[in-house]
């Protein structure tokens, strides 16, 4: 490639508050026109704004979770626009002073990506058109939201590093209980600032900014074919305009919506309704103190004090609650690699099957704790351990109580699996025969009548031992 | 120096239409406005480095969510509605 | 009539709200008609809340509003009645909830007459620049009432209301309180709920009081203001308790006179009425003493870019897409609302909507929005020097006394110009209280303005009440 891709993302996340931001009205999503609305977030004249406290707690989460400096002096101002969607014709947003500055995130490869801010605005309304009669209807149901920007530098070359980082984020936000980061359903979007240069320059082209990326795959197709666009103009000794552009997911072109002749002057200035945010040391310190361990922290410890394989790690972590559950398990058996095993394999097993969540498992950690110790120290077999498990699904119960129940105790009195092998020997004295004559394939089935003869409760190591000595 | 122009282009930040006619008289009037406006621009700002009120800091709200307004109450004073919803000529 | 003397009157069942009421009704019937006061005379709702009023008073749970009429300036939203800030635009804007301050004023039984005239959106000294026609001078109906609550000064003038609720930007009760011959109170910025205000200038808007006397200012400051959850610039630092220190001495006081305000520009008659208010002071014993207030001559260019600028901002969501008129004109978005302002909105809201945008935009901020905050920071600054030595400062409300109509609202450097006097308490959040010192030759009330530490009203309606106790006022005749 002769280009150089400059990257820089702009990205907005919806807070999970229970109300609005400015307003007493319910924060959530969908619903009927203009049901969620007050004369507040529809703009009224006469009316002021109200700061919801845990807009700003939840947006200092988000600066904790990206190693951001908590401000504790911040404050918003107004960004002044005429648009169908925002009743107030400004959006109340923080300009000048951001909650949240100098941050960066590591994506693979060991690449620090710099955090330039995290600012608390609000969301604005919804348009729904119609062609037929020319018209746009606002729904003010989404005026108010409460959002967080958070601001890149460019420092992205490519598109691995893009996605990396989206996914990171996503996932630390999720995991501060910020916000639920559905890409698909806007509450996760990301803005992409592009520019390429020639490979070896230093100096910047000019940008353009794509907006309506709703999933991880857009955005790497988003960002290609602006590379791809880009490069066809400066080859054919153009230049590139800076502008607006939106992603088209159908046609994976991106198509212009206003040039910088076009743009916006905003007017910032400080919005007189919202005095200042003062956030003490101390405020801040039990804001930090109410984090959880971030993602990619605990990664590290997976790998590097645990010994699990990065992809065993990395499925650990992909949910905050799997992760948890990890650890409270770990916390009671400390045998790293087995709880993973069971974890990963055996419990997702039964949650794949049964078309569940982390979240609905109805035992706990101590439970499962107990069941790999069983596992592990002999007391039931590997297979009777899944069994277990699944029980425990179905039907609930304590990992020992199911054992004992079902007869799944490893039994290793070797009189009481003599008499069984002698059995199964003098019931298939052909197949005997067939091994003793050198067809030693048909171990495993004599294996089989063994097991099934002497029931769950057979340790299958000492069965096989038994087995070959009696067929010498 | 204002001219008319800069009125154009104000008219357009604040979304107000004006004949041409009006645009000359918005234009006179502005630049007699502006120079009086122009005094704050000889303003020594070196020295006020200070700012010595007390703030009015921020009393956050509790997130409580309440009862929304009844819709046909928001919408009560609009003039054109479909759907419940603001209707306006298609953007977009 | 003095408010705790009709209250008393209505207590000791001398006379019923309700006649209260019909007498007041009455004569903005027979008398509004000379000065156009009221926008919206509330018949129907003022007699039913008087009988409700009449039955609190009966059961002898009267509070201090209990069935006392008054005036609400109409950029104050009262629920189900319509609220026009005088402009084409909100003709027949009908506000689904109401102001923290008509709350106050319907919990505790006031009677609310009507909505009282002004200049549109509250831009403007003279209530010319209404929708619903210009105001006319009590005392002189060829003379403007000020600006811009001068309804609700006419109002009070003329004994169309008991009181009136006004709202102060710039000077728009004081500046009317003193053309029309009575007093007008603007608190500290933050004492009284904005919520339900329709803001001008959010930072420099502020609810007052015009009255009869300083008395009476706060006897209605008492009952409205306060710390309000709806309101984040509300302050719990206001005190209450407002006439506590009426009929103290005063005398130990240090009265300042800055002398940037008597300088050129003001009448003779005004500056001679004022210093002798001060030389009446000095003779109860006051210090009075020379201060000096350097950022004067910045005042009114600071005050109007920064109202301007926050004036286009809040003014921004008229479009008449939610509420408000709509144009029948515009093929698309930006059409329709560029018209739907063009026909809403007159022509002195047009000239601030521009200047602030100017003030605000890319190329000019800097110049002249910042420049406007920093002479704001510095006059703060320059106050509270004042404030280390003094108690109070005396200052005329206006240039001039009320001018004939016509002659100067027509001319915005001249009209701004006259704010000179007025804007610096707003800008530096004070309380003012200006009154009536005197007569000019043509017997127009002339002014003199009170300014106070903030939060310290209840010393300014102290030493305003002193001086009305000594001064004797005369009443408009209609």
């Amino acid at each position: 490639m002769r280009y150089q891709p400059v990257i820089g993302l702009e990205i907005h996340a919806e807070l999970l508050t229970q109300s609005k931001v400015f307003c007493t009205c319910k924060n959530e999503f969908g619903g009927s026109e203009n049901t969620r609305v007050c004369p507040r977030c529809s703009g009224l004249p006469g009316t002021l704004p109200l700061l919801n406290k845990n807009a700003v707690y939840l947006a200092a989460k988000a600066g904790f979770a990206t190693d951001c400096t908590v401000n504790n002096y911040s404050s918003f101002d107004r960004k002044n626009y005429f648009y169908p969607d925002l009743p107030k014709a400004y959006q109340i947003t923080q300009f000048e002073n951001p909650i949240c500055t100098n941050g960066h995130i590591t994506v693979k490869g060991g690449k620090d990506i710099r955090i330039n801010r995290i600012h608390i605005e609000e969301d604005a309304g919804k348009l729904v058109h119609d062609d037929y009669e020319g018209i746009s209807m606002a729904d003010y149901n989404r005026c108010g939201v409460p959002l967080i920007e958070i601001v890149t530098e460019p420092d992205f070359r490519s598109v691995s590093e893009v996605q990396d980082f989206v996914e990171q984020i996503a996932l630390r936000l999720k995991y501060a209980g910020v916000c639920d980061a559905r890409m698909e359903q806007g509450s996760l979007r990301v803005d992409v600032n592009i520019s390429i240069m020639p490979v070896g320059s230093d100096t910047f082209g000019t940008r353009a900014e794509i907006k309506n990326l709703n999933s991880i795959k857009a955005i790497g197709r988003a960002i290609e074919y602006e590379i791809e666009r880009q490069s066809d103009i400066l080859d054919n000794g153009g230049t590139v305009v800076q502008e607006t552009r939106r992603f088209n997911d159908n046609h994976g072109d991106t198509k212009s919506l206003r040039s910088k002749e076009e743009a916006h002057d905003y007017r910032y200035f400080p919005e007189p309704d919202i005095p200042p945010v003062l956030l003490s040391d101390e405020d801040i310190e039990e804001i930090k103190k109410s984090m959880p361990q971030m993602p990619q922290v605990r990664f590290a410890r997976y790998t590097k004090e645990y010994g699990l394989p990065d992809d065993d790690a990395a499925l650990i972590i992909s949910t905050k609650e799997f992760s948890d559950f990890y650890d409270e398990t770990v916390k009671i058996n400390p045998d790293y690699k087995q709880v993973s095993n069971m974890m990963l394999v055996e419990l997702n097993r039964n949650l794949n099957d049964l078309e569940k969540t982390i979240n609905d498992v109805p035992f706990s950690p101590c439970d499962l704790a107990e069941l790999v110790k069983m596992s592990t120290d002999g007391t039931v077999s590997k297979n009777a351990a899944k069994d277990i498990l699944k029980i425990m699904f179905d039907k609930g119960g304590k990992p020992m109580e199911i054992a004992k129940n079902n007869g799944f105790i490893m039994d290793n009195d070797t009189s009481a699996l003599e008499d069984v092998i002698e059995k199964v020997i003098s019931e298939n004295a052909d197949t005997v025969q067939s091994y003793k004559e050198g067809n030693e394939k048909v171990f495993g089935f004599l294996m089989g009548q063994v097991v099934r003869a002497g029931g769950k409760g057979v340790n299958p190591k000492l069965a096989k031992d038994l087995l070959t000595e009696k067929l010498k | 120096m204002f001219n008319l122009e800069l009125t154009r282009h104000l008219a357009n930040l604040s979304k107000i239409h004006f004949t041409d006619e009006e645009l000359d008289k918005m234009t006179e009037d502005m630049t007699n406005i502006i120079e009086l406006m122009d005094k704050v621009c000889e303003f020594d700002s070196s020295k006020t480095a200070y700012s010595l009120d007390a703030v009015n800091y921020n009393d956050l709200r509790e997130d409580n969510p309440k009862d929304s307004y009844p819709t046909e109450k928001i919408i009560s004073n609009a003039k054109n509605i479909k759907n419940n919803s603001f209707v306006v000529p298609k953007v977009v | 009539m003095a408010l705790q003397k009709l209250r008393d009157m209505l207590d000791k069942k001398e006379i019923s709200a309700v006649e209260l009421t019909e007498t007041y009704l009455n004569r903005i019937k027979e008398k509004d008609t000379k000065i156009n006061s009221y926008i919206t005379v509330c018949n129907e709702s003022a007699i039913s809340e008087a009988k409700n009023a009449q039955k609190v008073i009966d059961s002898g749970n009267s509070t201090s509003f209990t069935g006392i009429p008054v005036s609400v300036k109409d950029n104050i939203c009262t629920k189900g009645i319509k609220t026009t800030c005088a402009s084409k635009m909100l003709e027949d804007f009908v506000p689904p909830y109401d102001a923290t301050v008509a709350k106050k004023l319907k919990n505790n039984n006031a009677v609310i007459l009507g909505k009282t005239n002004m200049d549109e959106f509250a831009m403007g000294g003279s209530s010319q620049t209404s929708y619903f026609g210009g105001v006319k001078n009590p005392f002189d109906t060829s003379r403007v009432p000020g600006g811009s609550s001068g309804g609700a000064a006419a109002s009070v003038s003329a004994d169309l209301c008991a009181a009136a609720l006004g709202s102060d930007t710039g000077g728009s009760v004081r500046q009317p309180a003193s053309f029309c011959g009575v007093t007008g109170l603007k608190p500290t910025y933050g004492t009284v709920s904005r919520w339900g205000l329709i803001a001008f200038a959010s930072s420099l808007d502020q609810i007052g009081v015009v009255a009869k006397s300083a008395e009476d200012t706060g006897y209605i400051l008492n009952g409205i203001y306060g710390y309000d959850e709806n309101d984040a610039t509300t302050s719990k630092k206001s005190t209450g308790d407002y006439n506590c220190l009426v009929g103290s001495n005063i005398s130990n006081l240090k009265i300042g006179i800055p002398k940037e305000f008597f300088g050129d520009g003001l009448d003779d008659e005004v500056k001679k009425a004022v210093l002798n208010a001060a030389e009446y002071y000095k003779k109860l014993g006051c210090e009075i003493v020379e201060v000096s207030l350097p950022c004067l001559e910045y005042a009114v260019s600071a005050y109007y870019l920064i109202s301007s600028a926050e004036a286009a901002s809040n003014l921004s969501r008229f479009d008449g897409i939610k509420y408000g008129l709509r144009s029948g004109l515009g093929e698309n978005f930006n059409d329709l609302i560029a018209n739907s302002r063009r026909e809403g909105f007159g022509n002195e809201v047009k000239r601030r909507i521009m200047l602030g945008n100017y003030a605000l935009c890319s190329g000019y901020y800097d110049a002249y929005y910042k420049n406007a905050t920093r002479i704001r920071t510095e006059l703060k600054a320059e106050y509270a020097k004042i404030f280390e030595e003094c108690d109070v400062i005396l200052t005329p409300t206006a240039p001039t006394t009320a001018y004939k109509i016509g002659q100067q609202e027509n001319d915005p450097v001249k009209m701004y110009l006259a704010d000179i006097y007025t804007v610096t308490v707003n800008i530096a959040g004070l309380p003012a209280i200006s009154t009536t010192c005197s007569y000019d030759t043509n017997g127009m009330p002339i002014g003199m303005s009170l300014i106070g530490k903030s939060f310290d009203e209840k010393t300014l309606i102290a030493v305003c009440d002193r001086f009305e106790k000594d001064f004797e006022r005369k009443e408009a005749v209609l």
